[in-house]
């Protein structure tokens, strides 16, 4: 889910409701191919030029799995639609928006020890020092890290990274696409990436690790990280219905649009 | 007559559209104009899609646009086609961007210095900065060689190509199903 959510995050802008049908009355007139450009659907215009850029548009994918995910695409957009989101629109309604930013901003800073190792294992050192700072800043300032004053006072960004980007950082290809129960779109390395993530936050019920680890068993791991969920969902409420409109077929639409985000992230 | 109208729209094409040094302070004054029009309480949402979409439409080749995302199939088609598919093309291009000038809630939009990547290709990075998250929107421009004016032909939202999403997506419908069909769906 995590990763859904991050695209929607990212993709969308703020969440407010979009009505189903848009009237867009000049759209269908003949006269409206944009009349700057009328000319140039009669020349031959050359658009080789871009194919560098833009690559082969039939990449023959090795998607062994597409049966499967194309299954787990719609399990997961239905339990968004009709789980997840009306409970995120009932929870914003009720919760004022400062303090689920307060609890989004205290989330994202107890998952600093991820951010911390994945940059310090691609020799971002500065960054990783950023990031240093931002969570003693905001962890005693911040109260906790409910507020990010490192961002707002001192102009300290996060610097998200995470195993799977580190793996690609060091050239592991992504392998093949798997949609995840629940998590969304993933793959093979970015599968690894989680389980080594998953040691490193202390969000994630660990027997062995339970002096480092906040919650005590997998219920309440579970809890946390639905709450999380359901929190920044709350804040991006309609983002992802508004980025699903951009979809031919969802499927391959939410595979394309997670490599692309992913191998930028990596490049980054 | 045929000269008269050609002049014509020539001289639409270089009254519209935008010369290099203007692409920052252009974008920089339309995204502005449009956040007045998002922002003001009395017009309505439909007026202002409208005015916004007029505001922006000159700075992008709907037409460019259309022709990377269908790749090699494109030159496969008649006259005819290609006008139908840049029309419906350009109106789901239009659409969308409506749809997600819908989400924008007062946050901050910042514009980079523009970069020129190579002689006919400059990206100009805006970023839109939220109450708790900044999100990242290059524009990428490329110069028509005609006209020496600089057009956008793609947006990548943070990371992920607009155009490069409906190229990969066309490819994947014409795989299984016709022009007329992928027509049909847009």
């Amino acid at each position: 889910m995590k990763y859904v959510f991050t695209l929607v995050l990212l993709l969308g802008l703020q969440g407010c409701a979009i009505p189903n049908t848009l009237h867009i009355p000049y759209l269908h007139s003949e006269t409206q191919v944009s009349k700057k450009e009328q000319t140039c659907v009669i020349c031959e215009d050359d658009t080789s030029e871009f194919d560098d850029e833009f690559g082969e548009e039939e990449t023959n994918l090795y998607d062994p799995l597409e049966a499967y995910n194309e299954i787990m695409t719609s399990f997961n957009d239905t339990l968004f639609t009709y789980i997840l989101n009306p409970i995120s629109q009932k929870y914003a309604y009720v919760i004022p928006e400062f303090m689920r930013i307060g609890i989004s901003n205290a989330l994202h800073n107890l998952q600093f020890p991820i951010r911390f190792t994945n940059n310090v294992l691609q020799a971002k050192f500065h960054n990783a020092s950023e990031e240093t700072v931002r969570f003693l800043v905001n962890s005693t300032i911040g109260i906790g890290g409910l507020f990010d004053p490192a961002n707002t006072q001192l102009h300290l960004y996060p610097h998200k990274e995470d195993f799977g980007q580190t793996l690609g950082y060091y050239g592991v290809g992504s392998g093949f696409h798997v949609v995840l129960p629940v998590l969304g779109a993933s793959n093979l390395r970015d599968i690894v990436g989680l389980t080594v993530d998953g040691y490193l936050s202390p969000l994630i019920y660990d027997k062995r690790l339970i002096k480092y680890k906040i919650p005590q068993n997998y219920t309440q791991s579970f809890g946390i990280y639905g709450w999380d969920a359901i929190n920044k969902n709350s804040l991006h409420l309609g983002a992802y219905e508004n980025l699903k409109k951009d979809a031919i077929e969802l499927y391959p639409f939410l595979r394309d649009i997670y490599e692309q985000k992913r191998t930028s992230d990596i490049e980054e | 007559m045929k000269h008269i109208i050609l002049m014509i729209m020539i001289m639409t094409v270089a009254s519209y559209s935008v010369e290099e040094q203007n692409i920052k302070p252009t974008l920089n004054n339309k995204i502005k104009q449009v956040i007045q029009i998002l922002k003001n309480p009395s017009l309505t949402m439909k007026q202002k899609e409208n005015k916004s979409i007029k505001i922006l439409d000159p700075i992008f080749s709907y037409q460019t646009m259309a022709k990377i995302s269908l790749g090699k199939k494109w030159k496969t088609l008649s006259k005819e086609e290609k006008i139908a598919f840049t029309r419906a093309f350009e109106h789901k291009m239009k659409h969308s961007y409506i749809d997600k000038l819908k989400l924008y809630k007062n946050q901050k939009v910042i514009t980079e210095t523009p970069r020129k990547v190579k002689q006919n290709r400059i990206t100009l990075t805006t970023k839109i900065i939220g109450n708790n998250e900044t999100y990242k929107i290059i524009n990428s421009f490329f110069k028509n060689k005609r006209t020496n004016q600089w057009y956008i032909y793609d947006i990548k939202l943070a990371g992920v190509s607009i155009i490069q999403t409906y190229r990969k997506q066309f490819a994947a419908f014409l795989k299984t199903k016709s022009f007329r069909q992928l027509l049909k769906s847009l």
